[in-house]
């Protein structure tokens, strides 16, 4: 099986104050069509940034590329025409869900306003040839009949997503909407433009607990019928552990480990996911429960960054990262010295 | 209902506001030891003179007296005559009305036709050569003295390159009034000759008027622009790759526009206390120039009524200011 | 320290109080730098509109004087005029919005009512109306600059009392059993001290706008008065051919409001941490 999205050896950071804050170093990284991969791992881990890298949207006068490749479908997003990239891809190909479902609509236009913008530039229905005359973007038509199809389309997929009344809520500005409708209106989003990848940053961690378990329920469904891949970034193991194929952790900055959802529960090999499983019980599924502090990344420790507070650490964990070893079908770690295979 | 209740408070406002107003000035009046009517009466009048003219204006009468003997009057839409017209104040005020209003509209349009773009364009190049360019014009435009840019564009258009005239408001008599706005009534009885004098009269003071309000216009929409291009909004519409120029020039400036809009109320002040003193440079025959000619003559009845009159427009913009602002931002509604 | 160190990193800043100082320093030293100081008050007419040259550096004027020692010696009136109508402004203001802020209730609210009467016309509208009624002079363009813009103090210190109000520190201190004047003095004043000081060189700008738009109108001095908005008044008759006549009072009013409002922006960046520009966002 080829991977829909792979990315390579991506090493990047940001300019602070401070320095280099080395935000991703040497980020390996495969999601296969269809597939739920839940990317999981303690806040500033990276995994946002990852995120962001794959969409594109990294802060532009902040961040600094060294070296990987972001393979989408074979094609290099970094090193592709960016107009390309933001014409045929962003938005169309890969969609994304947004952490915050409150502030990421625009509060002066209405949600039918916003959606039928989206759905101007990347309606699967749009014409491959850049829609004709060379306009500026401001002054280029929406055709009526795609129009009126494009609708339809969204209605119908309101509807998917549970909202009653879409007609309704399409005239609503979004203050005039709850958190879950806004973030049901965000999946819509989505998946209108029937795209291959889905990346959901966080998506419900701005909302009631109450219903986070609906959102995300809904956000499986529809992928799985519709054969869509997700990325989902999250620091809760319970929600990866619900919806999940497949498990990427990440520590500081790199990958650690990476495993179908059932070997990654029975048969964690490095120490930091043991350590993640272990603190589950007390700390009601969330990252925060473990000893030591999480490295700088002004100034990481060398080699693996989990060295200082892993137990098994010898000096060539500091000397050198390790590079990955397959332990089973899809199951990769990259640690000097992993824990033994758990009884079947 | 919302938007009627502001209304509704807003011109209920004009009352306290113009009592107000009266009572200031007439207070002041009565604690300095200045006689308005030997003012009045001139320096070579008699003492009986005198006298005589003061029981004629009803400075005889106790203060309260006259404050309520003022209030009558302007019930009844009387201010007073002006030394200056020998007219009633409230007619020349009315028929000076469209002229000071089409300057300053005039003003208000370039303003934000210059002032928008470029805070954009500032905001988007943020900390490029143009931006701290821009920083500059608009620091600049905020410290000129309005008379004295006035002045200087005089001498350097009207009389260097003669390519505007140094003042007035038209050449000849002006089309038939209609709305009392030149550039309108010209297109509504389509006399381009008229229409191109009227424009070329008006350029050289809306432009000294718009400089410093298109500063302001500058700052407050680069620094709305900064606010929202940050935003998470905007971050999402990256994200789906919607096309930078709708992104910017669509959703942006949609949002960076409601805190300029707000600030067009200030920004209308900044512009009534430029037309003062620009009118009085370009001769333009509007309410400053009245205000201006009213203080030579002395003619404190003609400034009182500029006042309220000042005091009244100022209500009432901020009043559309309001308005405006209901229908740019739906939040405002809730 | 470090705000200091902040202070003189930020170049427009440090330009405004450079501006500033050599204001003061023109005032100062006026009878010194002037070339002719016995021209403020003397006339020469048959030197009368001469342009620049090496006798007379900016010119003279209609009465034959120097405009460079005329200039020098407006600065002493620039600088009378903003400090004494500005320190009137604050000296009223700063109490009536403290009190309103303090006590709150429908005192307050009658003191802010009545400042926004005085907000609810454009200032220098105002400021005629009361300069006019006084007739001209400095004292009558000072006291009406000063009943034009104590509300813009009344406003601020009125709105900054109120939120402090709440504050715990404050609350303790009327809890120990001080005075109410203790509280605002000794505690609620010195919090807001740097949003008052930051209105006042911004209020310095504009308070010389509007005292040279006053002078330019005849509302100010009477004639032989170096004011700078005067001498441009003067100057318009001779407008085409005596173009350096209105031009050095111009551009004098011009650096030094510029300098007033470089040096606000600037104090404002450091004393009002919640506007401080250049925030770094999330990564």
């Amino acid at each position: 099986m080829t991977a829909l999205l792979e990315v390579q050896d991506l090493k990047l950071g940001f300019r602070t104050e401070g320095g280099l804050a080395r935000v991703l170093d040497g980020v390996n990284f495969r999601i296969d069509a269809g597939q739920v991969m839940g990317l999981v791992g303690e806040s500033g881990c990276g995994k946002t940034t990852l995120a962001r890298a794959v969409l594109g949207v990294l802060p532009h006068h902040a961040a600094q590329i060294d070296r990987g490749r972001i393979l989408f479908r074979g094609t290099d997003l970094l090193g592709a025409d960016p107009r390309m990239v933001n014409d045929r891809i962003r938005g169309r190909a890969i969609t994304f869900v947004p952490q915050d479902p409150f502030t990421s609509f625009s509060p002066v236009f209405t949600v039918g306003a916003q959606i039928m913008d989206i759905m101007k530039w990347k309606s699967p229905r749009r014409p491959a040839d850049n829609g004709g005359a060379r306009l500026p973007a401001l002054l280029r038509p929406y055709p009526g009949a795609r129009r009126r199809a494009d609708r339809a389309a969204v209605l119908e997929l309101l509807d998917a997503v549970q909202l009653p009344q879409p007609e309704r809520i399409l005239a609503k500005y979004p203050h005039e909407l709850s958190g879950g409708q806004r973030q049901r209106l965000m999946i819509a989003m989505a998946l209108l433009t029937e795209p291959d990848l889905v990346i959901a940053d966080e998506p419900t961690t701005a909302l009631d607990v109450t219903i986070q378990a609906q959102i995300l329920g809904l956000l499986r469904r529809l992928a799985t019928e519709r054969g869509v891949a997700v990325l989902l970034t999250t620091h809760d193991l319970g929600t990866a552990y619900e919806i999940c194929d497949a498990i990427t952790v990440m520590y500081a900055g790199q990958e650690v480990e990476s495993a179908p959802i059932d070997r990654f529960f029975r048969s964690p090999a490095h120490p930091y996911t043991a350590r993640l499983l272990a603190s589950l019980p007390k700390s009601e599924g969330t990252v925060a429960g473990i000893p030591g502090e999480v490295p700088s990344l002004l100034r990481p420790p060398g080699g693996c960054r989990f060295n200082p507070r892993c137990d098994r650490a010898g000096p060539e964990c500091t000397a050198e990262r390790p590079a990955a070893t397959r332990r089973a079908d899809f199951h990769l770690v990259r640690c000097h010295h992993p824990l033994a295979e758990a009884a079947p | 209902m919302r938007r009627f209740e502001i209304i509704l408070t807003r011109l209920l406002w004009l009352v306290p506001t113009v009592v107000g107003l009266v009572v200031i000035v007439f207070a002041i009046a009565n604690v300095v030891p200045t006689d308005p009517v030997r003012i009045i009466a001139g320096e070579n009048a008699n003492p009986e003179q005198i006298e005589a003219l003061r029981v004629k204006l009803g400075y005889d009468k106790p203060l309260y007296v006259q404050l309520l003997r003022y209030f009558a009057d302007l019930l009844h839409g009387e201010m007073g005559t002006s030394l200056y017209s020998q007219r009633p104040i409230i007619d020349d005020l009315t028929s000076r009305l469209p002229a000071t209003l089409e300057l300053t509209l005039a003003a208000i349009l370039l303003a934000v036709a210059l002032g928008i773009p470029l805070g954009v364009v500032s905001a988007l190049r943020r900390n490029s050569l143009l931006d701290h360019g821009l920083r500059v014009v608009t620091v600049s435009g905020l410290a000129i003295a309005s008379f004295w840019l006035a002045m200087e564009l005089q001498f350097l258009f009207a009389m260097k390159l003669a390519i505007a005239p140094l003042n007035g408001r038209i050449a000849g008599f002006g089309p038939d009034t209609v709305t009392g706005l030149f550039i309108v009534d010209c297109l509504l009885s389509w006399d381009i000759e008229s229409l191109g004098s009227a424009m070329r009269h008006l350029a050289l003071p809306a432009l000294t008027l718009a400089l410093p309000a298109a500063a302001t216009i500058v700052r407050f929409t680069r620094a709305g622009v900064l606010e929202v291009i940050n935003s998470s909004s905007v971050l999402y519409q990256s994200a789906m790759g919607l096309p930078r120029p709708i992104i910017v020039w669509k959703y942006v400036l949609r949002s960076a526009l409601i805190s300029t809009v707000t600030q067009i109320g200030l920004i209308f002040g900044v512009l009534l206390s430029g037309a003062v003193v620009v009118e009085a440079v370009f001769d333009w025959p509007g309410l400053g120039t009245f205000a201006v000619q009213s203080i030579l003559q002395s003619d404190h009845k003609a400034i009182m009524g500029f006042t309220i009159w000042a005091g009244c427009m100022f209500v009432l913009i901020n009043l559309a200011v309001d308005v405006l602002q209901t229908v740019i931002d739906p939040r405002s509604t809730r | 320290m470090r705000s200091l160190r902040r202070f003189l990193a930020d170049r427009a800043a440090l330009l405004g109080t450079v501006l500033i100082l050599l204001l003061v320093l023109a005032a100062v030293l006026a009878p010194v730098l002037a070339p002719y100081p016995s021209d403020v008050f003397d006339f020469h007419t048959a030197n009368r509109l001469r342009p620049p040259s090496d006798a007379h550096w900016l010119g003279t004027d209609r009465m034959g004087s120097d405009i460079l020692s005329r200039l020098l010696f407006g600065a002493r009136i620039t600088i009378a005029i903003a400090v004494i109508a500005v320190g009137t402004a604050v000296v009223i203001g700063v109490p009536i919005g403290l009190v309103a802020g303090f006590y709150g209730g429908w005192p307050g609210d009658i003191l802010m009512r009545v400042s926004d009467v005085f907000l609810a016309v454009p200032q220098i509208v105002l400021a005629i109306a009361i300069a006019q009624t006084l007739g001209p002079s400095i004292e009558n363009v000072i006291l009406a600059l000063s009943l034009t813009y104590w509300p813009f103090w009344a406003r601020l210190v009125y709105a900054e009392t109120r939120s402090l109000k709440n504050e715990v520190f404050v609350e303790s201190a009327i809890a120990l059993g001080a005075s109410p004047l203790r509280v605002m003095v000794m505690h609620v004043l010195p919090n807001i001290a740097s949003a008052i000081i930051v209105r006042t060189s911004i209020g310095m700008g504009a308070t010389i706008l509007t005292a040279a738009a006053l002078g330019f109108l005849g509302l100010g001095a009477p004639s032989p008065t170096p004011e700078w908005g005067r001498m441009i008044a003067e100057s318009r008759e001779f407008l085409p051919d005596a173009w350096w006549y209105a031009t050095a009072p111009g551009i004098a009013i011009f650096l030094v409001v510029m300098g007033f409002n470089l040096l606000g922006d600037g104090l404002r960046d450091i004393l009002d941490p919640r506007i401080r520009r250049g925030a770094a966002g999330k990564a």
